[in-house]
């Protein structure tokens, strides 16, 4: 029986991990499990722990592990990329991939590193090989998304729906594409989130964040200020949340100054300033084509 | 055999065997007539036994209302037919005639005749107005059981213990009793002796059918109300449906079933069924068309006698061994679920409609659910899905049956629904998105299926749970006989549970907080977490609720709809005729399903408990409109105010003098109850005024009271204790005055006053008391003197030794002169509130003052951009350059092997407008297109505009652990999906820079803060420059507030320039008159130029530029507005036109039409040369062509332009 299914042991602690409930995932305690069971949840809680931002600490359990076991180098990969060491981590993720490649935590993890490093194809070569593992698909249809193939991405996620139709990630990963797609989707993902997001066993940041960006979508700009706002009183250094509050403002035609600082502090590398520091140079350069014939 | 479970027993009660019921047609009664010879009246909605008659002798068996008189008739095996009248409790009349047990009696529905059918074998009619035998139908040759009117023609049906039904045709009878028409001699005669069988052949009734085909003796006869056709049931055990034409008549079919004889039978009133009861202790339904049996209920112990049905309403009556039982066939509760602004119900067809809120309409059928369990079985539940436009219907058939069935997109009639998952459950509910949980009560199970139909989860629920409700997301209420469960789904763990007993529905509050539980007699509030708030009883049945957006549930009961507050305050709201299921609540209407399952709104008053909420949440304000605007609220609302603790409140709608008194008391406020004693004017209350206002310490409202009341002694005191001396020897004066010795005598102890006590012992005779006063207190000469005048001398008199005489206390403080201090009257905030309004109402009328000067300058800003309008003529602004489209677009490169072009890419791709490739990010193309389109060329000042743009033209979504957001970009085409037809979100659109950014500068204008003003223009142009409108009319007003935007800029920046100049140089002073008189020209609003007026007038009248000044002065004064500005203006005027002549010669033309450079800030008269800037229009001396404009700071003055696009028609 796959342990994530909707009767296995796991799936609480799965469920709350792709909720975006780091905290609540740290919390379970693996000993109640059944044996087979230990590792999937320890792996859960390594990553995270890498989530929350605690890759160092990752690195240390993790550094008198087993080197040959798959799922735990697999983790140590994804544990150095966030720590910073790119390098070393790519190595040891190409080096999972060649060996590992059937393996479902070392397609996931080595995925992630791989994507994250730019290398989008090798990432879905190797994930291309997974079975019947949603995690996989989850990422897949990230990484399409992500190169704007929503067509592709839509595709993935029905294949998917045939086979677990209900599943948590399946239905965030269509709701990934139905904010690409628009339309009658913005509501459909709108449901998923908001359902998230207004239990109170499954709330997070993930959740809020994602009610809120499918309300802007909407177009309901007061109802994601609440979302919003109540977000950041409850998660005030969240980056998304920062991120979609200054989105929210600007369209709400509010000054955002204060939250792009914030961003600034707590997520100086969050795509939303480093575009925008790339947008302003290129406005600077752009404008400067341009003089009055005559100089006033 | 099962027991149905659609038989709902309604009432039940005790007493012996039950021989006859009717159903009074309007009052919810039954009349019940006994085999102990009693007829009982219950009222079966209340349960109570509301009177009893007992003058038969022995068994009554045949009982009936009058249709419209408080009447009834009973017959009994005393022979007897008794007339009664239930509101007087006495037996009219007794008919006599027949010779054994009387069976049946019926009143015909419109005349005044009594059909009897005896034991006697004869079938009689009574006229009841002149109490007489009117005809006797002879032929049954045994015991006529039973004698039925048609409910329309003249024809009569009865059965008997000899086999047969008899047809009866008595239309000759009415004809003979109806209104004189020419009447025979024969008919003069047979109407002479009424009741006697004419000796050759009756005509008045005459037997017309006969039928024949029961076994054994018929008991039951009944007519069809409509259709032609006759149910018996006989000894036989047999239900025999007959049917009959204008010459013949037949039998149909035969029902089988009962397995003891059959004692009565009837059709359903509204429906193709048969109903029958028997001594096989069954009620028994039987399908119309099938002559199939539908349902039946068995009682243990009783046998049935006799079947009632109530003319109108869904109601039967059966009389059984031991009492009798009311019931009902079916649940008369419409399935339905609201959604935001829709109703989704089932109608009694079976259809599937909604109804809209807000249009008020109802739905074509959308769906038809004929399939949906039996055909007799309403449907139970409907709960919907909005995110799958599904419905979840249950049935109770065969132990309960649930279907998950999506509903069409567009209702277009009732069609049979495909794709329709069902199953075994008792109760069906979403419980999420895509999930729902079904319970089946028989083996306990709650499964949560998917929307596939799959379990994907099995919950076992509390021992003994009988149904199952949302309960917030992803829980489930689980509802016992005694208590409610909330049950997390997820965690598969009990949350909370809340003793609470036999809970039938929950009514969810809108915002999902509160909950509603509702029993049959007791609504239960509680949070979504299961924590009781409050609880009430009700005696009667609680039929249904629905919540107020504000917070307060309504809730119906049999006959209210009443409401109930948070806190359990409640009240009735209005009566209801007919039982109604309310589903939403808005406003002044409540929306209610109906029984016939019809959407029906009723109006209601929500005045009592929006006040009552107001006062809970200490909303003053509203409470304040509440009483301004709506008609005062009665006594129950002062009394609820009193009893809550708000007197002071109450006294607010007041007028009752005596109540305000009373009030006033309660929350001490003196100087009310001052005001309203005086009016009133009686003792009782000035005491009790002046007893509270001693407890104030208010002691001159107390020497008040006691004055009106003429309680001279208290008043004494009261003075002796504030220590005015004064009013004491008046007290002494009028005690003097009365004869009052005694009070005189206090009056004198009081104020130390010896002589006055001597006087008044001498005049009273007490010369011992005199003397002794006298001489104690040492005025010998007096105690001689009393002593000379009564005879005696010092000797004869012994005396006590005597003390030194009491001195009077001296008060310390003059507390006469004035109250103490004294509490103020509490004003509560209400109070304030009230006050305040006073304030307000001044502020109004200035307001109003004020008004007329706005709607000039309304008027007069309309005329501005009306010229405005003329001069933008000259400017092809709205040239639609088609070909240039083309040019416009910007090649994107083609698709990447395995990556696609991002949604920007398509944006900037879909639209010619800068502000779409901004959002795109595509600031080259966009420059691009600026230039082309007015000229820009200095694009730094528009940065922050781009960049904003650019900001809100994505969000980012959280999705893997550990891989960036993923960004989506956010669109103004919300509903579009098509790739070439999606448009970017554009940050402030029109309607904000209208209504927020230009109110702004407006302010800052009045305000005087030029800088800031002439910042927040600029920033509107840079705003106007990048966006998009949604219309025509929409490019119109954008072209307007450029313009506007432009001349307050030319205006600001001209005053800033005068402001920066000294004075002192004559060339300055020129220079500053000029610029003065120039800020008078650009167009503002009317008020702000009267501004710019007023400051050229007072800056060239005090540098004695007289015709300057009258000039500014005749323009204000034409301009109109505020009579302060036109007083000042007029007076300028006034002393300008003594000698109007300028001292410093300017270059103003006050005559000429010009326009102003908006470089150089000086004029441009009509004729000379002048470029225009292509974005603002703004203009300058052609000097200047190919500077960067003054006003925009970022086009090029004279730049060749096309023209601003803010809109494409295409896209919309």
């Amino acid at each position: 029986m796959d342990p994530f299914s909707a009767e296995g042991e796991l799936i609480n602690i799965h469920n709350a991990f792709h909720q975006g409930q780091y905290p609540a995932v740290l919390d379970f305690d693996p000993s109640a499990l059944s044996p087979e069971n230990q590792l999937p949840a320890r792996v859960l809680q390594l990553r995270a722990q890498i989530a929350l931002g605690q890759a160092a600490a990752v690195l240390a359990d993790l550094a008198g592990a087993d080197e040959g076991h798959p799922d735990l180098a697999a983790v140590k990969a994804l544990a150095q990329h966030a720590a910073g060491d790119g390098a070393a981590a790519a190595t040891l993720a190409q080096d999972l991939a060649e060996n590992f490649p059937d393996h479902a935590s070392v397609q996931v993890l080595a995925g992630t590193v791989l994507q994250a490093q730019g290398r989008s194809e090798e990432a879905l070569a190797l994930l291309a090989k997974h079975q019947g593992n949603l995690e996989a698909v989850a990422l897949i249809v990230q990484i399409h998304l992500h190169q704007n193939r929503s067509d592709l991405a839509l595709k993935e996620v029905q294949a998917a729906k045939r086979w677990a139709q209900d599943s948590l990630l399946v239905n965030l990963a269509e709701s990934w594409v139905g904010l690409r797609v628009g339309g009658d989707k913005y509501q459909a993902a709108f449901y998923v989130y908001e359902e998230l997001a207004s239990a109170p066993s499954t709330a997070a940041p993930l959740s809020i964040v994602g009610q809120a960006v499918a309300e802007l979508h909407l177009g309901r700009l007061p109802e994601a200020e609440a979302a919003l706002s109540a977000a950041l009183a409850k998660y005030p250094d969240e980056a998304e949340v920062i991120a979609n509050a200054i989105v929210l403002n600007v369209l709400a035609g509010k000054s955002a100054e204060e939250l792009e600082l914030r961003l600034q502090q707590t997520h100086p590398s969050h795509p939303l300033l480093s575009k925008i520091q790339e947008k302003s140079e290129l406005f600077d350069a752009a404008a400067a084509k341009y003089a009055p014939r005559v100089a006033a | 055999m099962q027991s149905s479970p659609n038989m709902l027993t309604k009432f039940e009660s005790k007493s012996s065997r039950a021989k006859g019921i009717a159903f009074h047609p309007k009052r919810p009664w039954i009349l019940v007539s006994l085999h102990s010879s009693t007829i009982q009246l219950w009222d079966y909605r209340m349960g109570t036994l509301i009177d009893r008659f007992e003058e038969h002798d022995g068994p009554v068996r045949g009982i009936d209302f009058h249709p419209t008189q408080p009447m009834f008739v009973s017959g009994g095996d005393d022979y007897k037919i008794k007339v009664w009248n239930y509101q007087t409790r006495r037996c009219m009349f007794t008919l006599n005639g027949h010779l054994d047990y009387v069976r049946t009696v019926f009143f015909h529905h419109e005349l005044p005749w009594i059909l009897s059918a005896s034991d006697d074998q004869t079938i009689r009619i009574w006229n009841w107005q002149n109490r007489s035998l009117i005809c006797t139908m002879t032929g049954h040759n045994h015991y006529v059981m039973c004698a039925q009117f048609h409910p329309t023609e003249d024809l009569i049906a009865s059965a008997s213990l000899d086999q047969s039904v008899r047809i009866w045709d008595i239309s000759g009878l009415r004809k003979k009793h109806s209104a004189p028409t020419t009447i025979s001699f024969e008919d003069q005669m047979a109407r002479a002796n009424p009741g006697q069988a004419d000796m050759f052949g009756n005509t008045d009734a005459v037997v017309k059918f006969v039928l024949e085909g029961h076994d054994r003796g018929v008991n039951w006869v009944s007519f069809h109300p409509t259709l032609p056709l006759i149910v018996s049931a006989g000894d036989d055990r047999l239900i025999k449906l007959w049917r009959m034409s204008d010459t013949k008549a037949w039998e149909v079919d035969t029902c089988r079933g009962h397995f003891q004889n059959a004692s009565a039978c009837l059709f359903h009133p509204h429906q193709d069924l048969i109903l029958s009861v028997g001594e096989d202790k069954t009620i028994r339904c039987w399908d119309l068309n099938k002559r199939t049996s539908v349902q039946s209920f068995k009682r243990d112990m009783d046998r049935f006698w006799v079947i009632a049905a109530h003319p109108e309403i869904n109601l039967f009556a059966a009389g059984h061994d031991t009492g009798v039982m009311v019931f009902k066939l079916e649940r008369e509760r419409p399935a339905s679920a609201v959604y935001q602004n829709q109703l989704f119900y089932i109608t009694k067809e079976k259809h599937v409609k909604s109804y809209d809120f807000g249009k008020n309409v109802e739905s074509p059928p959308m769906l038809s659910l004929r399939k949906l369990g039996s055909p007799w079985v309403p449907p139970r539940t409907l709960s919907y899905n909005p995110a799958e436009r599904a419905i979840l219907v249950t049935s109770p058939t065969d132990g309960g049956v649930y279907e998950l069935i999506h509903l069409p997109r567009d209702a277009t009639g009732a069609v049979e629904p495909t794709d329709v998952k069902r199953g075994q459950g008792t109760s069906a509910v979403f419980v999420a998105r895509n999930r729902f949980a079904v319970f089946s009560q028989g083996n306990q199970q709650v499964d949560i299926k998917d929307l596939s139909n799959a379990t994907t989860k099995s919950i076992k629920p509390p021992v003994g749970t009988t149904d199952i409700y949302f309960g917030g997301t992803s829980c489930l209420l689980f509802i016992t006989p005694t208590s409610v469960v909330l049950f997390d789904i997820q965690q598969k763990k009990q949350l909370a549970e809340l003793a609470v007993s036999g809970v039938k529905y929950v009514v969810w509050s809108n915002d999902g907080l509160y909950a509603a539980l509702l029993s049959k007699h007791n609504v239960t509030i509680v949070t979504k977490t299961l924590e009781q708030v409050s609880s009430l009883h009700e005696t009667i049945r609680i039929k249904s609720a629905a919540w107020d957006d504000a917070g307060v549930l309504l809730y119906s009961t049999l006959n209210h709809v009443k409401y109930s507050l948070l806190n359990g305050d409640n009240g009735i709201i209005r009566t209801l005729d007919q039982t109604v299921y309310l589903v939403k609540v808005k406003g002044r209407s409540v929306y209610c399903l109906d029984r016939s399952a019809k959407p029906r709104v009723l109006d209601i008053d929500p005045t009592e408990y929006r006040f009552k909420l107001a006062l809970v949440k200490r909303n003053y304000d509203e409470m304040l409109q509440i009483i301004k605007t709506s008609s005062l609220v009665g006594q129950s609302i002062i009394s609820y105010l009193q009893k809550k603790g708000y007197p002071e409140i109450a006294l607010q709608f007041v007028q009752d003098p005596q109540t305000r008194f009373e009030l006033a008391l309660e929350c001490g406020n003196v100087d009310v109850a001052i005001e309203m004693a005086r009016e009133l004017d009686r003792p009782n209350l000035w005491t009790r005024l002046g007893a509270e206002a001693l407890a104030h310490g208010n002691h001159q409202t107390v020497e008040m009271a006691y004055q009106k009341q003429r309680n001279f002694d208290k008043l004494s005191f009261l003075y002796l204790s504030t220590g005015d001396q004064e009013k004491l020897s008046r007290m002494a004066k009028i005690a003097e005055h009365r004869g009052d010795f005694t009070s005189r005598f206090q009056n004198a102890i009081y104020r130390g006053d010896v002589e006055d006590r001597i006087q008044m012992f001498k005049e009273v005779d007490l010369y011992p008391l005199a003397y002794l006063t006298a001489k104690s207190h040492g005025l010998t000469e007096e105690a001689e003197s009393i002593l000379e005048a009564c005879g005696l001398t010092e000797d004869q008199i012994t005396l006590s030794t005597i003390e030194e005489p009491l001195r009077v206390p001296q008060p310390i403080v003059p507390t006469f002169k004035a109250n103490w201090p004294v509490k103020a009257a509490a004003h509560s905030s209400f109070e304030k509130a009230l006050l305040g309004e006073v304030g307000e109402v001044d502020d109004e009328v200035a307001a109003i003052e004020f008004e007329p000067e706005e709607e000039g300058e309304v008027a007069a800003a309309r005329d501005t951009f009306e010229d405005e309008e003329e001069d933008v003529a000259g400017w092809d602004m709205g040239d639609e350059i088609n070909v240039e489209e083309d040019a416009e677009f910007v090649d994107v490169e083609g698709a990447e092997a395995g990556a696609g072009g991002s949604e920007a890419d398509l944006w900037a791709r879909n639209s010619p407008l800068a502000a779409d490739h901004v959002a795109a990010g595509s600031f080259e193309t966009a420059m691009q297109l600026l230039n082309r389109q007015v000229g820009a060329v200095n694009f730094a000042p528009l940065k922050p505009r781009f960049l904003e743009i650019y900001k809100g033209s994505k969000t980012y979504l959280p999705a893997s652990a550990g891989l960036p957001p993923l960004v989506n970009y956010v669109r103004r085409t919300v509903e579009e999906t098509d790739s070439r037809k999606v448009l970017p979100v554009i940050p402030r659109d029109l309607e904000t820079i209208a209504n927020v950014d230009l109110q702004e500068g407006y302010a800052a204008m009045r305000a005087n803060k030029l800088e800031d003003g002439v910042k927040i223009f600029k920033g509107i142009l840079h705003s106007i420059l990048l966006n998009t409108v949604s219309s025509e009319a929409e490019v119109e007003q954008a072209k307007k507030i450029i313009a506007t935007a432009r001349e307050y800029i030319l205006a600001m920046s001209i005053e800033l320039e005068r402001r920066s100049l000294s004075t002192d140089t004559p060339e300055g002073l020129k220079r500053s008159l000029e610029l003065s008189a120039y800020f008078t020209i650009p167009k503002l609003e009317v008020a702000h130029r009267q501004l710019a007026l007023m400051a050229a007038m007072k800056f060239a009248f005090a540098n004695k530029n007289y015709s300057s000044a009258l000039s500014f002065a005749n323009r204000m004064l034409a301009n109109g507005g505020s009579p302060k500005l036109l007083e000042q203006a007029r007076k300028i005027k006034l002393q300008s036109e003594r000698s109007p002549q300028d001292k410093i010669d300017i270059e103003f033309d006050q005559f000429a039409e010009f326009d102003i450079c908006a470089a150089s800030y000086t004029p441009i008269y009509g004729g000379s040369p002048s470029v225009s800037d292509p974005f603002t229009g703004a203009k300058y001396h052609e000097q200047y062509k190919g500077t960067v404009c003054r006003i925009s700071e970022v086009t090029e003055i004279g730049a060749p332009a096309s023209g601003l696009r803010l809109f494409v028609p295409s896209q919309y």
